[in-house]
């Protein structure tokens, strides 16, 4: 690894200005997980690098009834796993967090690091999209807010400037009657998905048509991908089996997936099949149980 | 300056130790080089092993994917700090006596990852041994006797026979 | 019936020597004798070693799988500071090595041609790794790149280019046995089938990278701590590489990381380089690879295609099979001719087979050299065997377990032995039990009319069986010697060239000569080889250890009690043999109030002839070879001492949408190791050897390559078996006493390797209907077979 000068802010104002002082000269680290390997490789050799981990003021999962859930950007993903109140209020927040990579990697990993590494087989950032997720973006400065659906520009790139930095996601109160599912095909627990989904489904709660339904999957495009023509397929309509097929097939034709060592594109577009209708089965089921999760 | 040295602060094991340290020196070459606890291994460093695995501030890491300053005022367990003097701690004894060791190259972050997984949760289930174990690689023992080890251990410090 | 010579077995030198209800510590579970030191953090490795002055190495390597090398520049490499030495292969002097004399065929560091992705062609020493490696950069090397071969097809064909010149076709060795008449038998059987199998390219998989440090000292005294298995081939290798005498050459031995054979109980690049360049800067050099160097350049288990034609009679008998087998050796010799010839020469067990014939190629390829890995050899013609005797059983109707148990080679009777068609010898098979057993645990009389499917699951069982060599006989040097020396007070110091790479070889030694003796485990302290003292042995390989070095160990430990009995029979007035000792008290048998604590007769032995040193000597008589090269090449004679036998039975899970196939906890495996000297050591040894080596090649490991290229040199594309997938596997151990082994012990650890992959395929089979014939069995590859089966059926 190359030598870098090194900075460990302990606040978001010191972190924002090293960031406008530095720009493109300087990348932040967190946990590290994903970093540190390429910084090894010699993939990656930063000038200097500015290590967020200290900034404890980040580290929280707030929630209220209003406003809905605000996580700090440096909360580990197995704090999220172990959160009572996300296990009560976003259960699928921790049924994706126990499939992702192994305890250790959750230990020291943030949420806030994955979501800006910007991998389109990352499991956070779908789940997040089906909650209608937003993220807070600070510089020095100023404030923006940005559509978690909208975060992912392309393979490993986010909406983040040089000079800015993802400091909160917000997830609002799911509507009432909504549930929303997280899973993905592994070969081994922890696997990065061969492909993978979240599934989000509303009901109305006197006629039990779906009212909104997002589909959003992983690892087949350079970002998370929303399956449009599949959720159209499912709303306004009483859901049963064959329509939850039916929006697999759609969501399998959607997308143009790569092959891959793991994985031909083919067997990716018939494993969205199969995956989307048993994800937004188990959406509709929470759905139907009135839960908010 | 690029490269320059650090000061870090780091409790290991229960000792209090400062050092200068390069920025970019993980926590497993300080471990290993600069406290000689070779006890903690290196494997892969791509962070898929978890040979590596020591335990900081209760939780269970992998210290070859851990930059040694972002571990500045924290306490690390490794190892070496498992047993209590001559007296071995529960989990040790359990992995000896029920043969869950083979070529040992794992147990050291094996072990450290079953301390941190019964200290924060006393009576786990099988499933969450396993996903514990799952952290580690293991060649050779085929992990049947690790789990048992774990759980057997688990009982013994619940005050089990 | 061909096969079933029954002779009188030879007298027993190493066998029981109690009535086994009277042995106070060997068939009891007792802990490993360095469990502590692992477990605590104590215990080192070679990477941990740290000396004065010592430099970090690196090896330079060259970025195409084929080129010539045309020159070589290092001058601005050795101006970096903090660099102490450059070298490249030149400085070698033209030595070449290999795994045999036959088949010195390869550099410590590559001179002229590189013939694989990453061979090393230079090395650096300096005072930390990164300046080594930005060393390793500033080296400019030019190569003409060269066309290449990359599988075997490819390099045998017509014109193809040539890995090695002087090596025609680029046919590393190639073997034609003929046993019987297989046109005869084909021709009288009920039926033929004839079915393609294909095994995966794999990693050894062990976690700890090869690692060397070296120093040298008094002019031309060299010491090596290496992760090596086999010591003796660094010993012998490098004595010759640097015009050493052996007394020179001191190979010590750290805590090693696990072997499975190749790279760990060979040489590698770093090896060399290390031991050159402590030479050049006159200080300690350390190289440790990294994982990435692993599974690059390290050595791989050979992906091997086999094509079995196998005729049986209308009830299911073998009348005879017929194979052809073509492995990618690689790019060097390396010990090829022995992974190869392993695929036939156990053809004959665990099954009676009358006529045998097979045409073995292994091919060179620009691809990084394959070599031997637990299960070495048998495990590609068992897994083809073993899966094409289910289908047979499926054709004509047979039940699995049945089909085996008709084929099984008998148990013979105390004294006589059974001689396979190419002159195996067993005197114990234990594989009618351990199926019997099998079945029986997992209640195959009821599983076998359950529903396969539940929902979007199926679920299955498969069966395999197998035998597999134990105590490897080979020709060359084989013998193991072991020394007892008694210390003063009664505690011991045992000296083997035996190595533990956590195979549990150490405790199991110290075991047997505590039985033998009388004593305590605790009284005796085994020192890990150092070829300074203790005696020099082959290595950890050919599952050897147990029966060869547990041989010499007993001999020892006798030899040393002979000398304590002598001072106890003048002592007592009576004659040596009708004393004993046990639980540390020497005593006269038919008069045990004659009696005296175990350390007064030592030092009574001790003191009685001033300077008197008790020092037990003994050797091993098995490991003699039995038959020289032209045996070898015709596939005759005993590879192995005695043959162990297991029996598998597994269950799986298989999600019928997406195709993924899990191992459930439904999982049995019936060993036959003669006599379990330690049960839970056996235990983890059987279940080891199936997860990782078995069921990895069965569903996750493989190597993709793209000329020469290794498209997962990582632990994350490369998928290693893991925890949460592992069954909970039970042993059943059966007990056979073999007469050649050490209280009747024979191999417990290769066996199970060989049974799982065929008993999951053919339980993915009895879930699903499908065979995969190529391993792994992927998700993907089981999905499209599932679908291709769901389209046939429409028709």
């Amino acid at each position: 690894m190359k030598d870098f000068e090194y900075f460990a802010p302990k606040t978001v104002e010191e972190a924002l200005s090293l960031l406008s002082q530095h720009r493109e000269e300087a990348k932040m680290i967190a946990g590290g997980q994903s970093m540190l390997v390429t910084m090894r490789q010699g993939l990656l050799a930063p000038e200097n690098l500015i290590d967020i981990k200290g900034i404890s003021a980040l580290d929280y999962i707030n929630f209220n009834e209003k406003e809905g859930l605000r996580i700090g950007a440096l909360t580990t993903h197995r704090a999220i796993e172990k959160s009572p109140i996300i296990q009560k209020h976003y259960e699928v927040l921790s049924e994706m967090e126990v499939n992702l990579a192994t305890i250790q990697t959750r230990n020291w990993g943030t949420i806030g690091g994955n979501l800006c590494h910007g991998d389109p087989a990352g499991d956070p950032a779908p789940v997040l999209i089906t909650l209608n997720a937003m993220l807070k973006v600070n510089r020095v400065g100023q404030e923006r807010i940005v559509a978690m659906e909208n975060f992912s520009k392309d393979f490993l790139e986010v909406d983040l400037g040089p000079d800015e930095m993802l400091t909160e996601i917000q997830v609002p109160i799911p509507k009432p009657h909504t549930g929303c599912a997280h899973e993905k095909l592994m070969q081994m627990q922890g696997d990065s998905g061969i492909i993978g989904n979240a599934v989000s489904i509303t009901l109305n709660p006197t006629n039990g048509v779906c009212e909104e339904a997002r589909i959003v999957l992983s690892n087949v495009s350079s970002v998370p991908f929303r399956a449009r023509k599949a959720e159209s397929r499912l709303i306004g309509k009483v859901l049963n089996d064959d329509l939850l097929a039916e929006a697999g097939q759609a969501a399998s034709e959607e997308p143009d997936p790569n092959s891959d060592m793991h994985a031909t594109a083919e067997y990716r577009r018939e494993m969205v099949k199969v995956f989307v209708r048993r994800t937004a089965k188990r959406a509709l089921e929470r759905a139907k149980r009135g839960l908010i999760s | 300056m690029k490269g320059e040295p650090r000061d870090l602060k780091l409790m290991v094991n229960g000792k209090f130790y400062e050092l200068k340290v390069k920025p970019k020196a993980l926590l497993s070459d300080v471990l290993r080089n600069n406290l000689k606890l070779t006890g903690t291994k290196r494997g892969c460093l791509e962070s898929t092993c978890g040979v590596c695995t020591v335990i900081l501030d209760g939780k269970a890491v992998r210290s070859c994917s851990i930059l040694a300053l972002q571990a500045n005022g924290h306490a690390v367990t490794t190892v070496e700090g498992l047993a209590d003097g001559d007296k071995l701690h529960p989990i040790q004894e359990a992995f000896i006596n029920h043969g869950a060791i083979e070529c040992g190259f794992c147990i050291p972050g094996r072990v450290m990852m079953a301390k941190a997984l019964l200290d924060e949760n006393p009576n786990p289930t099988r499933e969450e041994v396993k996903l514990a174990m799952h952290g580690i690689l293991c060649a050779d023992v085929g992990y049947v006797k690790q789990i048992e080890a774990v759980e057997i251990a688990a009982e013994k410090m619940r005050g089990g026979e | 019936m061909a096969g079933k010579k029954q002779t009188k077995a030879k007298a027993d030198k190493a066998a029981v020597i109690l009535k086994k209800e009277e042995y106070s510590i060997i068939g009891k579970p007792f802990p490993r004798v360095d469990a502590r030191a692992k477990v605590t953090g104590e215990a080192k490795y070679a990477a941990d070693i740290e000396m004065p002055d010592m430099l970090w190495g690196k090896v330079k390597r060259s970025p195409h799988a084929h080129a010539r090398i045309l020159r070589i520049d290092t001058s601005k490499a050795e101006k970096l500071p903090g660099v102490m030495a450059v070298i490249t292969g030149k400085d070698f002097g033209g030595f070449r090595w290999g795994w045999s004399r036959e088949t010195r065929d390869e550099e410590p560091l590559a001179t002229k041609k590189v013939r694989y992705l990453y061979e090393g062609v230079a090395a650096v020493a300096a005072i930390d790794e990164d300046i080594a490696e930005e060393a390793c950069e500033l080296i400019e090397v030019e190569y003409e790149p060269l066309p290449g071969v990359f599988d075997p097809f490819e390099g045998m064909k017509e014109g193809a280019p040539l890995v090695h010149e002087d090596r025609p076709g680029n046919i590393c060795v190639e073997y034609h046995w003929n046993f019987g008449d297989v046109e005869k038998a084909f021709a009288e059987s009920y039926l033929v089938r004839e079915d393609n199998f294909q095994t995966p390219r794999m990693a050894k998989g062990y976690i700890e990278p090869p690692a060397i440090v070296a120093y040298w000292s008094g002019g031309n005294h060299l010491t090596v701590q290496a992760a090596k298995g086999s010591p003796y081939f660094p010993y012998r290798i490098l004595a010759n590489c640097f015009n050493l005498p052996l007394s020179n050459v001191r190979i010590v031995q750290p805590f090693i990381g696990c072997d499975f054979g190749g790279t760990k109980n060979d040489m590698v690049n770093g090896d060399f380089s290390a031991v050159m360049l402590a030479k050049k800067t006159g200080k300690p050099v350390k190289i440790v690879y990294t994982q990435f160097d692993e599974l690059t350049v390290c050595l791989r288990r050979h992906p091997m295609w086999v094509t079995i034609k196998t005729g049986v009679t209308k009830d299911g008998r073998l009348k005879a099979i017929q194979t052809k087998v073509i492995s990618d050796g690689g790019a060097y010799t390396r010990m090829s001719p022995l992974s190869n010839y392993l695929t036939g020469i156990c053809m004959g067990m665990p099954y009676e087979l009358p006529n045998f014939k097979t045409d073995i190629f292994c091919v060179f390829t620009n691809n990084p050299s394959s070599a031997a890995m637990r299960g070495h050899g048998i495990y590609h013609t068992r897994f083809a065997g073993d899966v094409q005797l289910d289908m047979i059983a499926e054709e004509l109707g047979i039940d699995p377990v049945e089909i085996r148990l008709k084929n099984a080679i008998k148990n013979p009777e105390p004294g006589k032995i059974y001689e396979t068609i190419n002159k195996l010898t067993l005197a114990t098979c234990g594989m009618e039990e351990c199926l019997e057993k099998t079945a029986e645990a997992i209640d195959w009389k009821e599983y076998k009319k359950g529903k396969r499917v539940k929902g979007d699951k199926a679920y299955g069982m498969g069966f395999a069986a197998g035998g597999y060599l134990s105590g490897t006989k080979l020709s060359g040097h084989n013998a193991c010697a072991a020394m007892v020396r008694i210390c003063e007070d009664g505690s011991i110091n045992l000296m083997t060239g035996a190595t533990d790479v956590g195979q549990g070889s150490d405790s199991v030694m110290v075991a047997m000569a505590a039985e033998v003796l009388g004593i305590g485990l605790g009284d005796i302290d085994i020192k890990r080889v150092d070829t300074d003292h203790t005696p020099v042995d082959p290595g950890t390989y050919g599952s050897r250890v147990t029966v060869y070095a547990g041989e010499a160990t007993i001999n020892a430990a006798k030899d040393a009690k002979r000398q304590l009995l002598e001072v106890a029979a003048k002592e007592f007035g009576v004659k040596p043999d009708e004393i004993e000792i046990k639980d540390k008290k020497a005593f006269v048998r038919a008069n045990p109030q004659m009696n005296m604590p175990w350390e007064r007769l030592v030092r009574m032995a001790c003191y009685t002839t001033p300077g008197m040193v008790i020092i037990g000597k003994g050797q091993s008589s098995q490991g003699i070879s039995t038959y020289g090269l032209a045996d070898f090449n015709k596939g005759i004679g005993n590879i192995g001492t005695n043959y162990s036998f297991t029996a598998q039975a597994q269950e799986v899970e298989v999600d019928l949408e997406t195709g993924v196939v899990k191992c459930t906890d439904n999982s049995v495996i019936a060993h036959d190791c003669g006599f379990p000297l330690n049960p839970p050591a056996v235990d983890t040894q059987v279940v080891g050897g199936a997860y990782h080596p078995g069921v990895g090649a069965a569903l996750y490991c493989e190597f993709n390559m793209d000329k020469g290229l290794t498209l997962n040199p990582n632990l994350v594309d490369y998928k290693l078996p893991r925890a949460y997938e592992a069954p909970m596997t039970k042993v059943i151990h059966v007990i056979t006493n073999d007469p050649f082994g050490p209280f009747g012990a024979k191999e417990a650890s290769e066996g199970s390797t060989c049974t799982a992959p065929p008993a999951v395929i053919n339980a993915i089979h009895d879930a699903t209907g499908v065979w995969i014939k190529d391993l792994p069995a992927k998700p993907e590859k089981v999905f499209w077979a599932l679908k291709e089966k769901r389209e046939k059926e429409k028709k």
